[in-house]
């Protein structure tokens, strides 16, 4: 929002001629964008805002008619509810190990696959390529009946390495890896090699921490995304103690009919990592969904 | 003085230290390197020069490892390394770019390769000391490329280098980079250094005045073939063609055309453009007919224009004072020569001029462009 700048002559003038002085200088196509920009940002999180607000409400409260912007009776009932009767803390631990598990081997296979692709020579490479290119034209979800089958096969339906395999598909990191791990001048990699370093060294010691920012952002989107998934690992899994938390909150539903305000607790509780990574390496995600959005064209 | 030798020049009496056999590299269509064979003898600072696409480079990075050779070997220490990983060639490199790590303290730059070659902490430790203490880096163990001055960084590349104790070092236009106050002190820190250690060094310059002050054999290269190969004073003067007549030297040498009257065992007569004659030296009677003469700004005398010894007759058009000489554009009858005169010369712009020519220090080239 623009401002009036007070100068050392307005300071000294009488208050009605500063406060003229100040309107003068009032931009008024700033003020307008900013209140727009207000405007969209609170109904943007309003309904964040209901979600959780509801979270405190006895479940009586919640299915009332009117719109209720405060609980009447504020409670913590449905946390505890959340915390103590549900197997929430197991499926915490399941996203953390899934999604964690993910992070990693992405981040270490698309940083290799990127970094044969941009500096090794080896017959395939432009096929190579051109199929991971190809691949990210293919939507995941379609292949959800093949995962299905395939994962299956392998005895893994109903484990947690069954949830991590297919998440390792990720044709995008793999293609901005490559791009950055080209941009490294040649030197680099020269004198490493003069100094002795192989291939797994150049990776690891040279290129990676070269490239640590956008390492730390494509993990950070990796691991968001692995938390929020909620198709691959509600096909995959059918027990309970092998949920992650985007499953589990079905359970909940499920186990105690519709219960709003628990509902929404559990989703609370579920988003809170989420919303904690992103809140602590906020610029680092947008550079990251900058990247691949820009790959994405 | 130790040697470095082509096939083409003086054989050394010495081993080799590093060695081209019949070196050819291609990319493509395109031949950056042709049937060139080069012997670099140990404990010598050899520098290879020559103008941008020349394969100086190309040259270097073969010897490196780092580009592969299309035909012929090449040895260091009469072992042939010819298809040897860089890292197993006991050669060190200093890159144009310098190359450092951006993301490691330059302790860590300087014993990168000692840790990936699985040496002890303790071991990495000593060795990066003892470089930083040889090359002044103590105070920046800690610091990072970024937070270097342009010679320091330098600096850090040749401990990264010194600290593997290689056989050979190979400098890629190391100086490049630096302005030229700070060229000036690393050249003079380049030859301290290879006095010290008395390591085998080749150095890839376009700089003649970097490679004629620091090496003690030069390697003229041009379009992929050696023109000559010889010591600092021999090429300046008894340059092999004109190519390295005109290559060697600042300001460079004048070149005209002459007809010879006459050739009489090491000498030729010659007529000057103007019509005055001239006696200059030779070493071949082959070529005789029309020839270019070349000679060097310092050898050419301003004198008097009604001056009986005058080889021509002009008038300045330029004047550049350097302070220790001054350099004088004159328009002659063999088009505009430079000339290097005493740094308090009184001369104007216009002045009519004779030129005196030094002809103990021409050299006569023949239709290819080799000397006579």
């Amino acid at each position: 929002m623009s401002a009036s700048v007070e100068t050392g002559a307005e300071v000294f003038a009488p208050p009605r001629a500063r406060r003229l002085a100040r309107l003068r200088h009032l931009d008024l196509v700033g003020l307008v964008i900013t209140v727009a920009t207000v405007v969209g940002a609170a109904l943007w999180a309003f309904p964040l805002y209901w979600g959780l607000v509801t979270t405190f409400k006895p479940e009586n409260e919640v299915v009332r008619p009117e719109v209720q912007l405060w609980p009447e009776h504020f409670t913590f009932q449905n946390y505890v509810h959340v915390l103590l009767e549900t197997k929430i803390g197991i499926w915490y631990v399941n996203s953390l190990i899934t999604s964690a598990a993910v992070t990693i081997l992405v981040i270490v296979t698309a940083a290799g696959a990127g970094y044969a692709i941009s500096q090794l020579s080896f017959p395939g490479r432009r096929l190579f390529w051109w199929m991971i290119l190809a691949s990210f034209m293919v939507p995941i979800p379609a292949l959800t009946v093949n995962h299905f089958i395939l994962i299956n096969q392998f005895g893994l339906i109903n484990t947690l390495p069954g949830v991590v395999l297919p998440q390792l598909i990720a044709p995008v990191t793999v293609i901005i890896y490559k791009q950055f791990f080209d941009s490294v001048p040649k030197d680099f990699r020269e004198a490493a090699m003069i100094d002795g370093a192989n291939e797994f060294q150049l990776l690891f010691r040279i290129y990676l921490p070269m490239n640590w920012g956008i390492t730390t952002a494509l993990a950070i989107i990796t691991f968001i995304a692995a938390w929020n998934l909620f198709l691959w690992p509600f096909v995959a899994i059918n027990s309970e103690d092998k949920m992650n938390i985007t499953v589990g909150i079905t359970q909940v539903h499920d186990a105690f009919g519709v219960q709003y305000a628990r509902d929404l607790a559990v989703a609370m509780v579920a988003a809170l990592p989420v919303a904690l990574v992103y809140l602590i390496f906020q610029r680092r995600v947008t550079q990251a969904i900058m990247l691949s959005a820009g790959i994405k064209g | 003085m130790s040697a470095a030798g082509a096939t083409s020049g003086s054989e050394a009496a010495t081993v080799p230290h590093v060695e081209l056999r019949r070196v050819t590299k291609r990319y493509g269509s395109v031949t950056a390197i042709s049937d060139l064979s080069l012997k670099v003898d140990k404990g010598s600072f050899t520098a290879l020069l020559g103008p941008s696409g020349c394969g100086k480079s190309t040259l270097l990075r073969m010897i490196a490892g780092l580009e592969a050779i299309t035909a012929g070997q090449c040895f260091i220490d009469n072992i042939d390394v010819t298809d040897v990983p860089p890292a197993k060639r006991r050669i060190a490199m200093v890159f144009q770019s310098y190359a450092l790590y951006p993301h490691m303290t330059v302790r860590q730059n300087i014993a990168f390769s000692l840790s990936v070659a699985g040496q002890s902490r303790k071991v990495q430790n000593e060795r990066t000391l003892e470089v930083a203490r040889i090359l002044q880096l103590e105070p920046y163990l800690d610091r990072r490329p970024a937070e270097l001055s342009g010679g320091q960084r330098q600096r850090v590349a040749i401990g990264r280098a010194l600290v593997r104790k290689p056989e050979v070092f190979l400098f890629d236009e190391p100086l490049s980079n630096l302005d030229a106050k700070l060229r000036v002190q690393m050249r003079l820190e380049l030859a301290k250094l290879h006095a010290e250690l008395g390591t085998t060094m080749i150095y890839v310059t376009h700089d003649q005045t970097e490679a004629m002050t620091l090496a003690d054999k030069i390697v003229v290269l041009d379009k992929g073939i050696i023109s000559q190969v010889g010591s600092p004073l021999e090429l300046y003067n008894t340059p092999a063609n004109k190519f390295v007549a005109a290559f060697i030297g600042s300001p460079g040498m004048n070149f005209f055309g002459v007809d010879i009257a006459a050739m009489n065992g090491r000498t030729a007569s010659v007529v000057l453009p103007g019509g005055r004659a001239a006696e200059v030296g030779i070493t071949t009677a082959a070529g005789a007919g029309s020839a270019e003469l070349g000679v060097r700004p310092e050898h050419l005398v301003i004198v008097d224009p009604n001056d009986p010894g005058a080889a021509f007759a002009g008038a300045i058009s330029i004047i550049e004072h350097l302070g220790n000489s001054t350099i004088l554009y004159v328009d002659t009858p063999a088009g505009q020569l430079i000339v290097e005169g005493e740094g308090n010369l009184d001369a104007k712009s216009g002045q009519a001029v004779g030129l005196r020519l030094n002809e103990g220090h021409a050299r006569l080239f023949g239709e290819t462009g080799a000397a006579l």
